[in-house]
């Protein structure tokens, strides 16, 4: 069953406001962490086991452990840049709950000695922007950001920017050139951004759930922390149900349950007279399970590697026997083609590529030799690029053709689908 | 200095030197775009893929600094195979457009397919339209098409020039280059966004269509543009120069050079130059050769000037080499002469520098001119001439004219003032319409060399000897400082001055060096 730990109150309208967060235990926690060590703070992290909820799952204490001790200047950013289709979790973080991502920024910002910080929320967000601007205010009313908060001697200053709704953006270091005000896209690394990020200032980038979760951790300890979850995934976290499930929205869960308690429990199911046919688990970039795979699978980092996917940014997208693969994919395919900086010869050009295959399947062109330039394109877009934008285009196409291949060898076969017995052309012209 | 293994060879480098410029030092293969020594690392072309030994996966060689120890290679199977799909990307929705495209032969697209590639295509499917023939600025074409986005030309406008003219529009394979509305690539170094373009995207206006590259030969000389000096590469047939590209010089400019230093070519070629040496005795003009004119001068003179040196100047301008100007100061110096007059242009500017390249003293040997002049009796300022002119005191004016004459905005006037004198032997590169309006009954036009037509030094602005050698014929006939007074003095030439003979057939010399990615 759900755990709410983030989510307790998130269906309490007052927990938006500054007072009712107050009442419900809020800025409890930042009060505690003022009389804490900073260095402790990154210790608890550390040691509670906290993995980024952006996608990657890395280590949040750890990023935190890569700034270097010198005392410069250092920076913050939130990211709410959330763009991964399927993902809708930071969304209502934002909108239920601004304060407490607003705490949970503050305790972060102390915890590793920034001054500044930022929100990088994605420009169609525009509930959350609203939202958020007033809880800043608020928050700044009270007293909880600008010169010494809460008589600690602690500065910090919070600003929100936002982004023109380009997924790319998302990733880390193309949310700090976007935040600098240059096109939003990948660099370098070295130097990570730890080392050199915002305006050439050790940075570090956090997804929102992450930076909310670091409130939980200093409320319960790190054992406290890590009563929910399993050892290499600790925690709870939320989960954006979508597809052809009868009941789709945010879950709460402990990591580790399994995928099937989620979906056929939780979710109440598929819809009525449907069967389950594969479920992408984190995401549209995250490798797709077949039904079978998805009833065997749990919800935490290690089990989605086990069946060579990942938990990602926590969006189950569940998909039923009336969705034809090649349709799906075609969908897909078309968002990352869209999508591409355009930086790296690989993923300019293969997104851009991969997208007209597989049209070109559903508009009866393709020959069967395609299916193996589709996976030969897919493989060497993997790895090569700046970012991960180029593996999150191929993941997809490689499993779709792995798992679903019999669907896309009868649409070139047959001209037409094989879940919808219909063609692209009767369906669109 | 860490040392590192490149495919099975031991190099040593410097601190902090990165995979790709190890495998430069060892002269390796390794096929890449985006790289480029004189820019920043874009990273973006994912071509310089190489294997090191312990490393997660593949890494970029432009972007991964040598440590002790490493063992690098770029010759395993997979490395191969990444870098022929790399390329394959890089081609899908190139145009092939190579028989009509002007980077054909030089093209980073066809040598690295060559090197590296060598698939067969994948791609059949519409290919993305971009934008042709997009005038960029004053210099400087541009097809989208052909445009592989490496970025050197908009790395280059932001850390070279600092002009920051171009950018990248738009996203994923929709990626252009272009300029803001009204802010055309009118920077003074604009070409070099053409040289460092590994493609045929963008294209010199003056150069494109005029011949194909493997036409035409090159070889290295000095911009005599400004006392900077670049080193350049002269490319050239036997219908004369085509276009000068800079040579790498760390100590000088290294790998750039200005737009002015480009159009100089065209005022060694014929079609600006003095042909023939020519002689005005008042009334009629005659044309022979430079040779002969030389003679009939001596003849006509040398007597004359041994026995009055003091009526005789001698005009200088900083276009000439230190060899011409010590053989030309000695010889007037043994006949007496020890007038001589300094033509600098734009006095006022002389000291002018951009910060790059661009020197405002337009010449390119005025420190070897007051070097050498220096030894003899000086020089002087060229306003006494024009009194001791109007005054009579000077009879005879040698003036060696300058060749770059689009610096010498007083050209004209000049000629007119100094033709003044009873005795006028000008000595010059340049044909130009204001010869005839002499006003010296005795008037010699003698046809220099140009500054690819000889071998000698220029002494640059901080002092640099800066070597340089013969290039090419474009004159036949035309003399040196240094020939001219050895005639002059009543001495043969110790070789034959042997017109080139022009064949009637053009003759296409194929040539395999066409200079480096």
């Amino acid at each position: 069953m759900q755990v709410k730990v983030l989510s307790e109150h998130y269906d309490k309208p007052e927990f938006q406001g500054l007072e009712g967060y107050k009442k419900l235990g809020g800025y409890v926690e930042l009060e505690k962490a003022f009389k804490m060590d900073p260095k402790q703070i990154i210790e608890d992290v550390k040691a509670a086991g906290l993995r980024g909820r952006g996608g990657a799952g890395f280590p949040t204490g750890v990023k935190w452990g890569f700034l270097p001790d010198n005392g410069e200047p250092r920076y913050l950013l939130c990211n709410a840049d959330e763009g991964e289709p399927g993902t809708f979790k930071d969304r209502m973080m934002m909108e239920r709950a601004p304060h407490q991502l607003i705490e949970g920024m503050i305790i972060s910002s102390f915890a590793i000695g920034s001054k500044k910080s930022y929100i990088y929320v994605r420009g169609e967000y525009d509930e959350s922007i609203r939202i958020l601007t007033k809880a800043l205010d608020e928050a700044y009313k009270a007293g909880m950001l600008g010169k010494n908060i809460l008589g600690s001697g602690f500065d910090h200053d919070m600003d929100i920017y936002v982004g023109a709704g380009a997924y790319i953006c998302g990733e880390e270091t193309a949310m700090i050139s976007s935040l600098e005000g240059y096109k939003g896209q990948p660099k370098l690394k070295p130097p990570f951004p730890a080392i050199e990020g915002y305006l050439g200032k050790p940075t570090i980038v956090n997804n929102v759930e992450s930076l909310a979760a670091v409130k939980y951790i200093i409320r319960d300890g790190v054992e406290g922390y890590r009563k929910h979850g399993t050892e290499k995934s600790a925690g709870t976290k939320l989960f954006s149900v979508s597809g052809n499930v009868v009941k789709p929205g945010n879950y709460e869960i402990p990591l580790g349950m399994p995928m099937k308690t989620l979906i056929n429990d939780l979710c109440g199911g598929m819809k009525p007279g449907r069967q389950l046919k594969a479920v992408i688990p984190g995401g549209s970039s995250t490798p797709i399970l077949t039904a079978e795979e998805a009833m065997k699978v749990n919800m935490d980092y290690e089990s989605m590697a086990e069946f060579g996917t990942f938990l990602g940014s926590g969006a189950v997208i569940v998909i039923d026997d009336s969705n034809c693969m090649v349709d799906l994919l075609g969908v897909l395919m078309h968002f990352y083609h869209h999508e591409s900086c355009g930086q790296c010869t690989p993923c300019r050009e293969g997104t851009g590529w991969l997208n007209k295959l597989v049209a070109s399947i559903y508009k009866g062109e393709a020959k069967m030799t395609d299916l193996e330039l589709i996976n030969g394109i897919s493989n060497h877009m993997m790895g090569k690029t700046i970012c991960a934008l180029s593996d999150a285009a191929a993941m997809p196409a490689l499993s779709f053709l792995k798992k679903f291949r019999e669907e896309f060898e009868f649409y070139i076969r047959e001209g037409k689908s094989k879940v919808k017995g219909s063609s692209y052309a009767q369906m669109h012209h | 200095m860490p040392k590192c293994t490149i495919n099975g060879q031991e190099v040593e480098v410097k601190e902090g030197a990165t995979i790709i410029e190890a495998f430069k030092k060892m002269s390796e293969d390794i096929a890449h775009y985006c790289w480029h020594p004189g820019l920043s690392v874009a990273g973006v072309c994912r071509l310089c893929m190489v294997d090191v030994e312990g490393a997660r996966g593949p890494q970029i060689a432009c972007n991964t600094v040598v440590r002790e120890g490493m063992v690098i290679t770029n010759q395993s199977e997979q490395i191969k195979d990444i870098v022929r799909w790399g390329m394959d990307f890089h081609l899908i929705n190139h145009p092939l457009d190579c028989p009509i495209c002007d980077q054909a032969g030089e093209c980073g697209l066809q040598e690295q397919y060559m090197k590296f590639g060598k698939y067969d295509p994948e791609m059949g499917l519409q290919k993305v339209k971009k934008r042709k023939v997009v005038d960029l600025g004053e210099r400087v074409v541009l097809d989208s098409e052909r445009c592989i986005l490496c970025s050197r030309c908009v790395r280059f406008t932001d850390e070279v020039s600092k002009t920051n003219e171009l950018g990248i529009f738009n996203r994923g394979d929709r990626s252009e280059i272009g300029t803001y509305k009204d802010k055309p690539l009118n920077n003074k170094y604009s070409l070099n966004t053409v040289d460092i373009c590994p493609v045929g995207a963008l294209t010199s206006k003056d150069f494109r269509f005029r011949q194909r590259v493997w036409y035409l030969k090159n070889a290295d000389t000095i911009c005599n543009g400004c006392s900077t000096g670049c080193s350049v590469k002269t490319y050239y047939n036997e219908e004369g120069l085509f276009r000068v590209k800079p040579n790498h010089n760390e100590d000088v400019n290294g790998y750039w050079m200005c737009d002015e230093g480009r159009d100089l070519y065209k005022f060694a070629n014929k079609e600006s130059r003095l042909l023939k040496a020519k002689k005005f005795d008042g009334s009629t003009w005659e044309e022979v050769s430079a040779g002969s004119a030389v003679k009939s001068l001596s003849h006509q003179l040398l007597e004359t000037i041994k026995e009055t040196p003091s009526k005789v100047a001698v005009v200088y301008t900083g276009q000439f080499t230190n060899q011409e100007y010590a053989d030309s100061l000695k010889s007037f110096d043994g006949l007496g002469v020890n007038n001589f007059y300094h033509w600098m242009n734009n006095q006022a500017s002389k000291d002018e520098f951009d910060g790059l390249l661009i020197r405002g003293d337009k010449n390119p040997n005025t420190k070897g001119l007051q070097n050498e002049a220096s030894k003899f009796s000086g020089l002087k300022k060229l306003e006494n001439l024009f009194n001791e002119l109007e005054s009579g005191n000077i009879e005879t004016v040698f003036v060696m004219a300058p060749e770059n004459i689009s610096a010498y905005p007083e050209y004209e006037s000049h000629f007119k003032a100094l033709s003044k004198a009873k005795n006028f032997i000008w000595m010059g590169a340049n044909q130009t319409s204001c010869y005839e309006s002499t006003n010296s009954s005795n008037t010699y036009l003698i046809p220099l060399k140009s500054y690819v037509e000889k071998s000698g030094t220029f002494t640059n602005h901080n002092g640099t000897d800066q070597n340089f050698n013969y290039v090419t014929t474009l004159v036949a006939g035309a003399l040196t400082l240094s020939e001219a007074m050895t005639l002059f003095e009543g001495q043969d030439l110790d070789f034959e001055i042997r017109p080139k003979i022009y064949k009637t057939m053009k003759n296409n010399h194929f040539t395999s060096d066409r200079g480096e990615l």
